[in-house]
């Protein structure tokens, strides 16, 4: 057993540290923290694409296709250390997309989108959710009709997140409606550019913004459907694995920023660090994050040993999700009344960030499997319990 | 990182697992809750045999020289039985006290004996208060000529009875500026003069004591570390202890995951098996997961005392985790397994039982959380 980094991994925390000094901004971390992390503007992606010369960005990534052939502890420690530094972490291209095509795509798919992925010029917003069709996802109906040398589509999504800043859409779509829904499900990596393509703003209770998609008979090469056709249930739920997992760096941010708060704010004269239910809440906290960390890294040792994490990665997600929550609620309730105060009022403690945290962490229970969905996984892959 | 365990370890816990499957099914577990020792002499010369006696105990001594993350491979396989006994009081807590306090002559005395099976330990440190901290201790030990004179109250003291070394915690001195100052370390002979015993009736049918020191007369070589300065000794056994405590629980949520599936599977009801039924799998992963994060922290607690790296912070937090979570994870079995499980007849109440002795051994989930608060700089 082994529970620190080598020095080699240490090595390169200090340089991927003292380079997200330098580079992320003020200005990074507020399109960051505007959005649910992801590359939400002009300067984010002018950060990513600093980082991806750097080889980080996919540095998991064979050098054939722009990665370093690094580690996937490696790559899942540089993500931890994006998302700790709020810089943009939640990139479907480097993180979901990319590793899919790595692994089922062709061999022109690959050299076609991983060397961009890799570089940061191109970013790729997941296209699964419809109306119908959430945690029940083989209900999706957008349809996609061979004809010659493309594919029509037709149909809505709706809560894709990264439509409005990403290049590509990575497409959930039906291809046949004559088979098991599980059995005729595509996926497809469309040019968000291509005319037919509606994207209309959804704004959250979180202040950011998600997308619905329209389909108005929208060409799609053939060439840009990933690996075979009709396998795509199969394709989104190995991807949905990889989307799952949530490095916890992004919460410590805002942990660590509580601790300085109770540190420096006093009532009648003590610290609010000196309460004992304080120290207890915030040590708890602590403790959670302690685990996140090694939920998070075990995936990394899994997939390094090549073992597949299938009820692992859904624990870590359930886990994380429920810790960004409790980190919100005990800010909240570390900050009484001022918990209210938003953001630019005046009296606002650490800039309304709790108040934001309180907002937007509904969402993490819900996004990239409820925690109902991962509970049922845990039970279901991880201890054999029988499907309903 | 590396979350695996190497081949001795894997080789460890396999002959662990065979010897305790034989030697300490329930049947047993149950009939050492009634018995007066709490342990047979047949079972304990096996155990010395094996050599888990002298685990952690240097060669020079007798012993294995093991390591600690090889104890808690150990004691995760003494906890998947539940198994009952002197072995935490005597290997793991008097071992481990006599080898940070001991002089070498006292460690040359004892280890030897404890490794061979032939002496048994126990740390006599809680009193009224109910707390580890420094100011619970209130026994006096004063210096008369070249004897110290114990006298007091020990309360929670577990196997006093078979013990044939009591390491008791008296204070010696009292300061104002220092809480930690004042606290010193004894070998006592559970034969002298002076010393009774009360047996306490506990949920964990665990042998707990209270002992009364009245006069307790030793010669001042019994003396074990510095005089007044204690608790440096008793921060570190604290916390060992406490980590040992959950690399039992580890193995205790093992073994009643293994109640809990088959049972979803084969129980029936609405014509289903009630795994089928979500509120059913959504315990049972609430249970996995209590018992992987438990997991984690434990043994990453028990590689960095392995390893000499500072270790207080990893250490605290296991045991605030884990401390609740065995126990909750318990309970969240009792609710899947419904009626049978709630039946005397049925080993896993044997569990749920001995998940709040663990719970409150060393420092509670509360204890421990304040100290990580300490550690946060807080």
């Amino acid at each position: 057993m082994e529970f620190d980094f080598t020095k080699e991994e240490e090595r390169l925390i200090a340089e991927i540290r003292s380079f997200m000094k330098q580079e992320v901004t003020p200005e990074v971390q507020a399109e960051t923290l505007k959005s649910v992390g992801i590359c939400g503007g002009p300067e984010g992606r002018k950060f990513i694409k600093k980082f991806g010369a750097k080889g980080w960005l996919a540095a998991n990534y064979p050098p054939a296709y722009g990665g370093l052939g690094a580690s996937e502890m490696i790559a899942y420690l540089i993500r931890d250390e994006m998302a700790y530094a709020g810089a943009p972490h939640n990139l479907v291209g480097a993180y979901m997309a990319g590793p899919t095509i790595l692994r089922i795509g062709s061999e022109e798919m690959k050299k076609q989108f991983l060397p961009p992925i890799a570089r940061g010029e191109v970013e790729f917003a997941l296209g699964y959710t419809e109306p119908q069709a959430g945690s029940d996802i083989v209900a999706l109906n957008l349809r996609a009709e061979q004809k010659g040398d493309f594919f029509i589509l037709n149909g809505q999504k709706t809560f894709n997140t990264h439509c409005h800043v990403a290049e590509y859409h990575w497409l959930g779509v039906r291809t046949d409606f004559d088979v098991p829904k599980h059995k005729g499900m595509s996926l497809l990596i469309v040019d968000l550019q291509s005319p037919g393509i509606t994207i209309r703003p959804m704004i959250t209770m979180g202040n950011w913004r998600v997308n619905e998609v329209f389909y108005d008979d929208v060409k799609v090469p053939i060439k840009n459907l990933v690996a075979e056709k009709n396998r795509g249930f199969y394709y989104l739920m190995e991807a949905l694995d990889f989307e799952r997992m949530i490095p916890p760096g992004y919460f410590r941010r805002f942990y660590e920023k509580l601790i300085d708060y109770i540190k420096e704010t006093t009532i009648d004269g003590r610290p609010l660090s000196k309460e004992s239910w304080v120290r207890q809440k915030v040590a708890n906290l602590a403790n959670e994050l302690e685990i996140a960390k090694l939920l998070y890294f075990n995936l990394a040792y899994m997939l390094d040993k090549k073992k597949i994490p299938n009820y692992q990665s859904a624990m870590e997600k359930l886990f994380v999700s429920e810790l960004s929550q409790h980190i919100a609620n005990t800010g909240m309730e570390i900050l009484g009344l001022y918990g209210q105060l938003k953001k630019d009022s005046k009296w606002a403690p650490l800039d309304g960030l709790i108040e934001h945290l309180y907002r937007w962490t509904v969402v993490e229970t819900i996004y990239a499997g409820t925690s109902e969905i991962m509970r049922n996984i845990i039970a279901q892959r991880g201890l054999g319990l029988p499907r309903g | 990182m590396n979350f695996e365990l190497n081949q001795d370890q894997q080789m460890l816990k396999d002959a662990a697992r065979g010897f305790l499957s034989k030697e300490c099914p329930s049947t047993f577990v149950r009939k050492m809750a009634e018995d007066e020792k709490g342990c047979t002499p047949e079972f304990w010369n096996k155990m010395a045999e094996l050599g888990w006696l002298g685990l952690l105990i240097p060669e020079r001594y007798g012993g294995f020289d093991g390591r600690f993350l090889d104890l808690a491979v150990l004691l995760s396989e003494m906890g998947y039985a539940c198994m009952p006994g002197p072995f935490f009081s005597t290997a793991v807590v008097g071992g481990i006290t006599l080898l940070e306090a001991g002089s070498e002559d006292q460690k040359k005395a004892i280890l030897p004996a404890v490794a061979q099976g032939k002496q048994m330990l126990t740390l006599a440190w809680v009193e009224k208060d109910g707390t580890y901290l420094p100011k619970g201790v209130t026994l006096r030990a004063e210096l008369k000529g070249d004897r110290y004179i114990l006298s007091g109250t020990k309360l929670f003291v577990p196997d006093a009875h078979t013990a044939d070394t009591l390491i008791c915690v008296g204070r010696t001195g009292e300061s104002q500026e220092n809480e930690e100052w004042g606290l010193s370390l004894f070998l006592v002979d559970r034969k002298c003069p002076g010393i009774k015993l009360h047996q306490l009736n506990t949920i964990g049918g665990d042998k707990q004591f209270e002992i009364s020191f009245e006069k307790v007369n030793i010669p001042q070589e019994n003396l074990l570390g510095e005089v007044n300065k204690g608790w440096s000794t008793l921060k570190g056994v604290l916390q060992k202890a406490a980590v040992a405590k959950c690399a039992e629980a580890d193995g205790g949520a093992k073994r009643v995951i293994e109640f809990v599936v088959p049972h979803t599977k084969e129980r029936v009801q609405f014509g289903k098996p009630i795994g089928t039924f979500q509120a059913v799998q959504h315990h049972c992963a609430n249970i996995l997961t209590l018992l992987e994060t438990s997991k984690f922290l434990t043994y990453q607690a028990a590689w960095r005392i392995s390893q000499g790296l500072d270790y207080e912070k990893e250490a605290s937090m296991c045991k605030a985790w884990v401390s609740d979570a065995y126990s909750r994870l318990v309970a969240l079995a009792h609710q899947v397994m419904g009626g049978v499980a709630f039946m005397e007849e049925h080993d896993l109440h044997l569990y749920f039982n001995r998940a709040k002795a663990t719970e409150l051994a060393f420092g509670d989930s509360r204890y421990h959380r304040e100290l990580v608060a300490q550690k946060l700089g807080l």
